[in-house]
């Protein structure tokens, strides 16, 4: 069974100027997911998540979100977090999230119920009656955050939410974003930092130059993008195994020898060679599946070649 | 009006209802103005205990009102003068040489002293001698009076007082006052027209200010983004300019109610801009008058100053455009003395019937004249006219592209952002 689509994108470009910023876009976005957008600065991400929440118009394709076209009630129903965000700097923070909670469609005690009870879980209960200016980058950021959510919306779009946060707070946004999406919340998320899409998103779309290069489960595209090697650490003459290619050092500070297989040669055939040669032991193994930061990299060089 | 913007005209309303700047100029504004009134007030009263008798040196001086002279002397040498008489006496003295006059004055007596020469009657020449130079005490009003009270000793009183103070003029200016039924002068006038005109360019420019100023802080914090992701622009516009609106009509009804209430007290006072604002009379047609323009000059501005911050990246840019609607509305202002001396001469007709110097220049006429109801609707169809084409191009220019647009648009691409 097709699970149900909170958004549907079809065919969609848009030009500006001469500039073509996305073209012939098509990809979903199933409810309950966390979706990753990836792509090099100016690859089209922010310019795609404006047409879906209809800031701006594609020149062409179509697009339906939470079922149907884009409408004031459906708005109500989804929280933006734009890239480049801010609050009004000399407005005190519980006002100004009870504010843009009524803009949302909650009713005036409602907004406050709930913008009091988001400041407790972000811990900054002790900061409601103080200015937005007075507050430190990171506590605006989680403010931002949080007036994005404080509505309970059904499709969540974030652009680079853990952008400038330290690892403290990072983890206190990771951990609402991961609580949103187990209360059944969609979650559209743009990110440079890949490891956070490893760790989170279901499933991804990478853009560059406007254009889709990947699109669907990470880890089937971790996958589709494995080496053709194992990764091996134990004690032992590698290079000399029937069927090994070529061996390299592991990098990025991760210990063990990276074992290049031969095309015609399996895993397996290689495990049973190790096991059966003597003066050779394994303490562990794995396939070499690449990050999505290599991926990226390699999928960017790729289209550039 | 839809949701969002009731939601945005609220929060407007609450959040510049606070703001210090607006409270300061509409409750601080007629306030201050009270505590001058009754401050002066308290004064004159004390002073008034004091001083039972009026002060000779005043009478004297009349309308001098430069002069600071206290006490004076006087030598004749031409004999006509023996001695000033009795109210004359108590500022001016007589001293029999110059010797002893300069010696009253050097004892701190007298200030000044006059010298009447023996040839006076055929030369009408009088020395005045002053420790040094003081232009309040050149005046020649104690030698007039004297002089006046010793040829004209034999008259009667009454014509005595004409030719002291041969008329106290009431001006009845036809033009301006068609029916012939008012009178007025010109320092009242003055004060009503400044009165009006400030009143309402201050509230439509402070008003419109904070409306621009909290479009631009929304464009300058990228808060901007957030709010057209829930709602259309147009909306977001008409919530703040419906917010400001009223708020700007709160400041005008505040200021003519105190001034109303001042109006009342300050009757009979003496000083002239108090007297001045006693002789004002509102009746309520013009009271609606006034507010009709001051709705209508507040959307032509509301219309520009949105499109200025539609266009703006910043503050310190935003009121530079705005310059280019202000200055040409405050045109009337230059011309005042035209508009108190002659209200329905053409050029105050012409730029009370021009849709951007109209709700001015209309306002500053309706204040000293009765304005013919035909010019007045001529002008608030203009005025309506231009007032739809200009929220109309606000609403062209607030829009996506230009919002979110990191930089300000060229000239040439304004026709573009109009288009669409």
């Amino acid at each position: 069974m097709q699970p149900e689509k909170a958004i549907r994108v079809e065919h969609i470009s848009k030009t500006y100027g001469d500039f073509r910023a996305v073209n012939d876009l098509s990809f979903e976005v199933y409810r309950g997911e966390i979706f990753a957008m990836l792509g090099p600065n100016g690859s089209g991400k922010t310019t795609t998540m404006r047409m879906i929440l209809d800031i701006l118009k594609p020149d062409s394709g179509k697009i339906e979100v939470l079922g149907g076209t884009l409408t004031d009630t459906l708005k109500d129903r989804i929280g933006y977090l734009p890239e480049e965000r801010g609050l009004y700097r000399n407005v005190r923070v519980l006002e100004m999230m009870e504010y843009l909670a009524t803009l949302k469609g909650l009713s005036s005690g409602e907004a406050r119920k709930r913008s009091q009870a988001m400041l407790e879980r972000l811990d900054l209960a002790e900061h409601a009656k103080k200015k937005v200016s007075e507050l430190s980058k990171g506590m605006q950021q989680k403010i931002q955050f949080a007036v994005t959510v404080l509505h309970e919306p059904e499709l969540i779009i974030i652009d680079e939410p853990f952008s400038g946060l330290d690892p403290i707070n990072t983890l206190a946004l990771k951990d609402l974003v991961l609580e949103f999406r187990n209360k059944g919340h969609t979650v559209v998320m743009s990110t440079h930092q890949m490891w956070q899409v490893e760790e989170m998103a279901d499933r991804l779309l990478m853009i560059h130059q406007g254009e889709q290069q990947l699109y669907g489960p990470v880890e089937d595209i971790r996958k589709q993008y494995a080496l053709h090697a194992i990764i091996v650490e134990g004690q032992g003459n590698w290079a000399a195994l029937p069927g090994v290619e070529r061996i390299e050092t592991v990098e990025n500070g991760r210990k063990g020898t990276l074992l290049y297989l031969q095309p015609q040669t399996t895993t397996d055939e290689v495990l049973a060679a190790i096991a059966t040669t003597r003066d050779m032991s394994i303490e562990r193994f794995e396939l070499a599946v690449p990050s999505l930061h290599d991926i990226f990299i390699r999928v960017v060089e790729e289209h550039e070649k | 009006m839809k949701q969002h913007s009731v939601q945005v005209f609220l929060y407007e309303l609450r959040r510049n209802l606070r703001r210090k700047g607006f409270l300061f100029t509409t409750f601080g504004i007629p306030l201050l103005a009270y505590v001058l009134f009754f401050g002066y007030q308290i004064i004159t009263n004390l002073t008034a205990g004091n001083e039972q008798a009026p002060d000779p040196a005043q009478e004297i001086l009349g309308s001098d009102q430069f002069a600071t002279l206290q006490k004076a002397g006087y030598v004749d040498l031409s004999g006509l003068f023996p001695s000033p008489d009795e109210q004359l006496g108590e500022i001016l003295a007589v001293y029999p040489d110059e010797a002893a006059a300069a010696a009253a004055m050097n004892a701190g007596e007298i200030d000044a002293y006059y010298i009447i020469p023996a040839n006076y009657l055929e030369t009408g020449d009088v020395t005045l001698v002053m420790p040094r130079f003081s232009l309040g005490q050149t005046t020649d009003a104690p030698v007039r009076r004297l002089v006046l009270s010793h040829l004209a000793r034999d008259v009667d009183q009454d014509l005595f007082n004409r030719l002291v103070n041969p008329a106290n003029i009431q001006e009845i200016n036809l033009q301006r006052d068609a029916s012939g039924e008012t009178t007025s002068n010109f320092d009242t006038d003055f004060v009503v027209v400044y009165v009006f005109a400030v009143a309402l360019m201050l509230s439509v420019f402070t008003t419109n200010g904070y409306l621009m100023q909290t479009i631009i802080e929304e464009k300058e914090t990228r808060l901007i983004e957030i709010l057209i992701s829930g709602m259309r622009p147009t909306r977001l516009l008409a919530g703040k300019i419906l917010a400001l609106g009223l708020l700007g009509l709160l400041q005008i009804v505040v200021w003519v109610v105190a001034l109303l209430l001042l109006a009342n007290i300050a009757t009979g006072n003496v000083i002239p801009a108090l007297a001045a604002i006693a002789n004002i009379s509102l009746p309520p047609d013009k009271v609606l008058i006034l507010l009709v323009y001051f709705i209508f000059g507040y959307l032509f501005f509301a219309g520009a100053y949105g499109m200025v911050s539609a266009i703006s990246t910043s503050m310190q840019e935003g009121p530079q455009y705005a310059v280019i609607f202000t200055l040409p509305a405050v045109i009337p202002l230059y011309f005042v003395a035209l508009f108190i001396a002659s209200p329905d001469a053409t050029l105050p007709v012409i730029l009370s019937l021009f849709p951007v110097t109209s709700p001015l220049a209309m306002v500053m006429r309706i204040s000293i004249t009765t304005v013919p109801i035909w010019q007045i609707l001529l002008s608030l169809a203009l005025l309506v006219i231009l007032d739809a084409g200009m929220i109309w191009m606000a609403g062209r220019m607030f829009r996506v592209n230009t919002l979110l647009a990191g930089q300000t648009p060229k000239l040439k691409d304004i026709p573009r952002l109009l288009r669409g």
